[in-house]
């Protein structure tokens, strides 16, 4: 279970504070898909990074199974970054093992366990390449797999389709549904697109623009098994759609330009 | 007709066309090369036997450039003829000479950049220091080098050392800062501590840079090791050109400079393929 207690978060710039965050509450029970979306800058990705404990909050307090998170990594918490974090100076093989060696693992653990993970994301026959050899939607995977190696009972999705076509990106969302079906973690997922959102979770919280607040709360309640192909099609995907679009949809209208830049740009 | 309709022969053959296309396109390159090669060569040779020529432009004058034929004359004297074997101890000491600059340089220039992109603050302090020594001409600190280290292998290792390490140091310090907090802050998620991240993220990544650096380190480290001999040694093949200059015998120095721009060829691409070898994961510095 993820807590996040009235979290806020600013940014100082040279001329003045920016609150990303500006109040958000939120949980998230054991096992559930949660999406977040948000207008341009409203700190979903901030969030993400505060629940990973990469970064304190400024105000608030973020807890993970019942323990505050203090600038430490909670226990079993698996995290997805937009960029690619595949090691490239590794061979697939042995980016999927990294973790099993970091916590000391033993060889034939580690080899039996690499295997039967190269199968789950069919990447059977590519344990030996480097990952330049691969495309795209394939480091994807591999970064997926590195983490699962460690069974996280929690994943943090930062974007992670977000550079993909939509044809590869499909085939993701089937394969993250399948797992998450499979394994039954707590998923975490930040995205700037609502399709994918209805698409795979059981509940999307809508974030306000900068200093941002939880406005929409929506329970996706399409029963699962879905298809990732089909879902799109039926009525009940065309209304949760609707619903939380004419939320967001409101949010994005009202950005103005400055609010759009990160705070990096605003520097 | 489209690609489809290719048969398999079809192809094996299209497959094959471009294999040799780019055959025919390293053959003619080399073609090339030796064609400029041997007009430059035939410039030179009967440039300087047109009378008017060696008499009025000193470029032309062979008391100055010497022959194409009366160096490889020499050299033929220097390998095979009557002073056979005199030049391979010369041309060993700078090789050795060469390859432990070399690899003293590379090993503190990588440890001084892990070492500065890990503590800022040192790197803060340091910094200025650093550029105002790597921007001095460094011909000038020769003549003081070769007065504190003798005239023997020490003080060509010290200058070679001098060129090449704020080559490697700034290339390691500028990749190891590179890295991307994602990267990091994965490899945590994962379960390494820092100790493991820098042996398997931060070491690895710097050491790419490093690599990267590998045949222009070899030019340099050459370059530092004939200018120290320029200066005061009593071996290698910069002793070879400073005594035949101050005999004024022409042909002997560019028969030197000629086995030194072979040896440099090779040892740089000797390291571009040891450097492909070692970055063989990375297409960025394969296609260099």
């Amino acid at each position: 279970m993820i807590e996040v207690d009235r979290v806020g978060q600013v940014y100082l710039t040279k001329t003045r504070e920016i609150w990303a965050i500006g109040d958000v509450s939120a949980t998230i029970d054991k096992g559930e898909f949660v999406s977040i979306v948000g207008p341009s800058g409203c700190g979903k990705s901030t969030l993400l990074n505060i629940i990973a404990g990469f970064i304190a909050p400024t105000t608030g307090e973020v807890r993970v199974h019942g323990v505050q998170v203090e600038r430490q990594i909670p226990a079993g918490l698996g995290y997805i970054f937009q960029k690619d974090t595949v090691l490239p100076w590794y061979r697939v093989r042995d980016n999927i093992a990294l973790g099993l060696r970091y916590r000391g693992a033993r060889a034939q653990d580690i080899n039996a366990k690499v295997e039967s993970l190269l199968a789950l994301g069919n990447l059977q026959g590519f344990g030996d390449v480097y990952p330049y050899q691969l495309s795209g939607g394939m480091r994807r995977r591999v970064a997926l797999l590195m983490t699962l190696a460690c069974d996280p009972s929690i994943l943090l999705l930062d974007e992670p389709f977000g550079a993909l076509d939509t044809h590869t990106k499909t085939l993701l969302h089937r394969e993250l549904i399948d797992i998450w079906r499979k394994m039954g973690q707590t998923i975490v997922l930040v995205t700037h697109n609502l399709d994918e959102a209805v698409t795979l979770s059981d509940r999307v919280l809508v974030l306000s623009s900068a200093p941002s607040r939880v406005i929409l709360d929506h329970r996706v309640d399409i029963p699962h098994p879905r298809d990732v192909f089909t879902v799109r099609e039926t009525e009940a995907f065309a209304h949760h759609f609707q619903t939380i679009w004419r939320v967001l949809g409101e949010q994005f209208k009202q950005g103005k330009v400055e609010e759009l830049l990160t705070p990096e740009q605003v520097e | 007709m489209t690609a489809t309709h290719l048969s398999n022969d079809d192809w094996t053959t299209r497959i094959r066309d471009v294999a040799r296309s780019a055959r025919n396109e390293r053959i003619r390159v080399l073609v090339w090369q030796v064609s400029l090669l041997l007009i430059l060569l035939a410039i030179w040779e009967f440039g300087t036997r047109i009378p008017w020529l060696a008499k009025n432009v000193n470029v032309f004058d062979p008391f100055f450039v010497s022959q194409p034929s009366r160096v490889a004359a020499k050299l033929y004297e220097w390998i095979f003829g009557a002073k056979a074997g005199m030049l391979w101890p010369h041309l060993f000491s700078t090789l050795g000479s060469t390859f432990v600059g070399l690899i003293v340089a590379v090993a503190t220039g990588f440890a001084v950049g892990m070492l500065f992109s890990q503590h800022r603050r040192l790197a803060n302090v340091l910094s200025p220091f650093i550029v105002a020594l790597n921007s001095l001409p460094r011909i000038a600190f020769v003549p003081l080098i070769t007065m504190i280290f003798g005239l023997g292998m020490a003080s060509k290792v010290v200058t070679a050392w001098f060129i090449v390490f704020f080559l490697v140091f700034f290339n390691t310090f500028k990749g190891a800062l590179s890295i991307e907090r994602e990267l990091l802050d994965f490899c945590r998620t994962l379960g390494a501590n820092e100790r493991q991240i820098t042996w398997t993220v931060r070491i690895p990544n710097a050491l790419s840079w490093t690599f990267a650096a590998l045949p222009n380190a070899v030019s340099f480290s050459l370059i530092g090791v004939v200018l120290s001999e320029f200066v005061g040694s009593t071996t290698g093949m910069g002793y070879l050109i400073i005594v035949a200059l101050s005999t004024l015998n022409s042909a002997e120095m560019f028969a030197a400079l000629t086995v030194l721009s072979v040896v440099g060829v090779t040892l740089v691409m000797l390291f571009r393929m040891l450097e492909q070898r070692l970055l063989r994961w990375s297409p960025e510095f394969r296609e260099q």
